[in-house]
């Protein structure tokens, strides 16, 4: 069953059209990541999907009913925002409360909830406090936790811990792994942060300028992105692109580049399927399919330009057919920029695209 | 010490002209904990002279006998004598009750309208930049223009006021609202809600643009209705611009007399007699400039009780 559907979703203000005809669908106990630039839409998907913002066409269904005209309070949702959005002038455990206080539930059935989810977050403590007294880590936690309370059909999150420090961040970043496991809630969260999208979503939308781009697992949108732009925002460093073109020589396929002076000889299966010889593509490869080595057939020869140790990897940045060209390097590897480096290509994890469209080949 | 590192005006003096040199011993009194108090003199100095002189020497007409038609008796102390006589001057206990009167429904009223109109013209529907200036238009009257206009427009004879209200039959014949001592003070306090309100609408207005959206959302799917979201967000983020506009109109509404003078002198009888009137006429035409101090001196204590026991119940100082 899905918790989430939408259906020919748009969006404009005014003149200015910022969601296209946005199609999705989310299983139970799903977490869905909208991930994209800034301004791409994913805030106002999220307050379509909230109801806090009018559709200007299409349908959302949360479970099987169409909620188009439902009030927020009534789709059964509840939402987590940027900024946390706490009552300034509540306690922390009104805060946590106040949906089921406004839902007319108990004192003694609310103060129970409240507590199971304070427990939950550890923030029991802090229960009498105001929001202003609270560190920014705290304040994340309660606001979660009064989207926990309510026990909501569906969860949402908008970007909810841009706000914190990185090392705080990768620590929600676990804990909302983990309570996303524990409750099996059904979870949308918009973030800008592909290490987020990544380690969280079961699936991931890209989304760029009001469209989504692909709608995958985490795993298929790294390894096999639909175009050049899922591939160049998902990793880091990000994904090299090496125009050229394909061609059948005498000593089987390869990829000429660099004006046609330097090829890579491909074996059969990492050729695209359906792809006339003589084509200009572009080549997608990760960091960490390169690697030294001159003994390998499918290699890319070029200077190095720029050495950065980063500890656990040594980047290698690379000139390959005037192009820069990242290699993910063991550590402490001698090579110093301005020398000539072959690096040789795990034709497995090829990527071929469209120059003109950017579509995957 | 570090002073030998300073360079050299400040170090120890050298020669006879270091001794008397204005720019190094200048220098050398900034190095001093009294520069700051030196800095502080001329402001001190300008309140002083502007403020706190006016004040006091207010404050001790009030203990002075002081009658601009009464030369003969001179411009004694007279220690507590017109503290005594106010407790006795029956005209002092129904301008008090006036005064109260007054302020209370004024501020309410005011309150109240400025408080809608501020969250109507927080919406951002289109028009409401027109709106808004249309809004805040009274305010930019002067209150003696205010004054005259309402006072033409309740003329019992030529006002528009009367002839709407018979027209659209709320009203029998035309009323001399300001001659009655049943709607006198009730038609000045019309008149000055209408003046003021803007007042209220402009620094709630101003309060509540610096209240995120986000709070608003959250509320929506908490499920508070827009009277629960007023109640439980606007006002409480609003508290302490209230106290503030509070206590400025509250001040405003006890010190000026200028629209009172305008519309009605105090009367019919002593109808809208208030405090700030009556001093007014006691200094500037009975020519009492001592009881007339010593009406001010009891206003003045009565707005300090105020802001003070206000400040204390709204709890706007522990934030
Ligand atoms: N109320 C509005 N009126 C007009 N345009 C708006 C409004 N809200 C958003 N937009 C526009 O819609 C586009 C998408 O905005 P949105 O807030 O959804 O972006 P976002 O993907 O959430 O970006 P970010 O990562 O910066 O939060 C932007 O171009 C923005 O300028
Ligand atoms: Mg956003």
């Amino acid at each position: 069953m899905s918790t989430l559907t939408l259906r020919g979703v748009r969006k404009s203000f005014g003149l200015l059209e910022v969601l296209h005809n946005v199609d999705l669908e989310l299983e139970d106990g799903g977490f869905l990541v909208l991930l994209g630039p800034s301004g791409c839409g994913k805030s106002t998907l999220l307050s379509i999907i909230a109801g806090l913002e009018p559709a200007s066409g299409g349908d959302v269904l949360i479970g099987e009913r169409v909620v188009n005209d439902v009030h927020p309070k009534d789709r059964n949702i509840a939402m987590v925002f940027q900024s946390y959005a706490l009552y300034p002038t509540m306690t922390v455990e009104r805060n946590m409360g106040f949906g089921l206080e406004m839902r007319g539930v108990p004192t003694a059935e609310r103060d129970g909830k409240v507590l199971d989810a304070a427990r939950l977050l550890q923030v029991e403590h802090l229960l009498a406090r105001k929001p202003g007294q609270l560190s920014g880590g705290q304040r994340q936690r309660v606001a979660m936790g009064r989207a926990i309370v309510r026990d909501p059909e569906l969860f949402l999150f908008d970007e909810p811990l841009s706000n914190l420090d990185a090392k705080l961040r990768v620590e929600m970043r676990t804990e909302i792994k983990r309570l996303h496991d524990r409750l099996g809630t059904t979870v949308v969260y918009v973030t800008h942060d592909q290490v987020e999208a990544m380690t969280l979503g079961t699936r991931v939308a890209v989304m760029r300028e009001g469209v989504i781009q692909q709608l995958a697992d985490p795993q298929t949108i790294y390894d096999r992105p639909a175009n050049m732009f899922v591939a160049g925002f998902i990793g880091s460093p990000a994904m090299n692109f090496i125009s050229g073109v394909l061609e059948a020589g005498p000593g089987g396929p390869a990829f000429v580049y660099e004006a046609g002076r330097l090829r890579l000889s491909l074996p059969e299966p990492a050729m695209p399927r359906g792809v006339a010889m003589g084509r200009p593509v572009i080549l997608g490869t990760r960091p960490e399919h390169l690697t030294l080595g001159s003994g390998s057939a499918a290699r890319l020869s070029g200077t190095i330009d720029v050495v950065e140790p980063t500890g656990p990897d040594t980047m290698v940045v690379a000139m390959i057919g005037g192009q820069p060209v990242t290699a993910r390097l063991p550590p402490r590897v001698a090579l110093r920029p301005g020398e000539p480096v072959e690096l040789a290509v795990d034709t497995s994890a090829l990527n071929f695209f469209d120059p003109e469209s950017g579509e995957r080949l | 010490m570090s002073r030998t590192f300073l360079p050299a005006p400040y170090g120890p003096p050298r020669t006879v002209w270091d001794r008397i040199n204005p720019v190094r011993l200048i220098g050398e009194l900034s190095e001093t904990r009294y520069w700051m108090y030196l800095l502080l003199l001329p402001s001190a100095l300008l309140i002083t002279a502007v403020v706190l002189y006016p004040t006091l020497y207010g404050m001790q007409m009030s203990f002075r006998e002081m009658r601009l038609n009464r030369p003969d008796l001179g411009t004694g102390f007279v220690g507590l004598r017109h503290y005594e006589r106010m407790l006795s001057d029956p005209v002092f206990w129904v301008s008090l009750r006036n005064t109260a009167v007054w302020v209370t429904f004024s501020i309410v009223i005011e309150f109240v309208v400025g408080l809608i109109a501020a969250l109507a013209l927080n919406r951002n529907l289109p028009g409401t930049k027109v709106l808004a200036v249309l809004i805040l238009l009274p305010y930019f009257l002067p209150n003696v223009v205010a004054g005259h206009m309402w006072a033409l427009m309740l003329d019992p004879r030529l006002g528009v006021i009367n002839d709407l209200l018979v027209r659209i039959g709320l009203l029998e014949g035309y009323k001399a609202w300001f001659a009655d001592p049943g709607t006198a003070m009730a038609a000045a306090i019309v008149v000055e809600a209408w003046h003021s309100f803007p007042f209220f609408t402009l620094l709630l207005l101003a309060g509540l643009k610096g209240i995120p959206t986000d709070l608003y959302k959250a509320a929506d799917i908490d499920g508070a209705g827009p009277f629960a979201q007023l109640r439980l967000i606007t006002l409480p983020m609003l508290r302490t611009i209230i106290a503030a506009a509070v206590i400025l109109r509250v001040i405003g509404l006890v010190n000026s007399p200028d629209l009172l003078l305008i519309l009605t002198s105090g009367g019919p009888g002593r109808s809208t007699q208030v405090l700030s009137l009556y001093a007014f006429q006691t200094a500037y035409r009975d020519f009492n400039f001592g009881y007339a101090g010593a009406l001010s001196v009891v206003m003045f204590v009565f707005l300090m009780v105020f802001a003070w026991a206000y400040i204390r119940i709204t709890k706007v100082n522990q934030e």
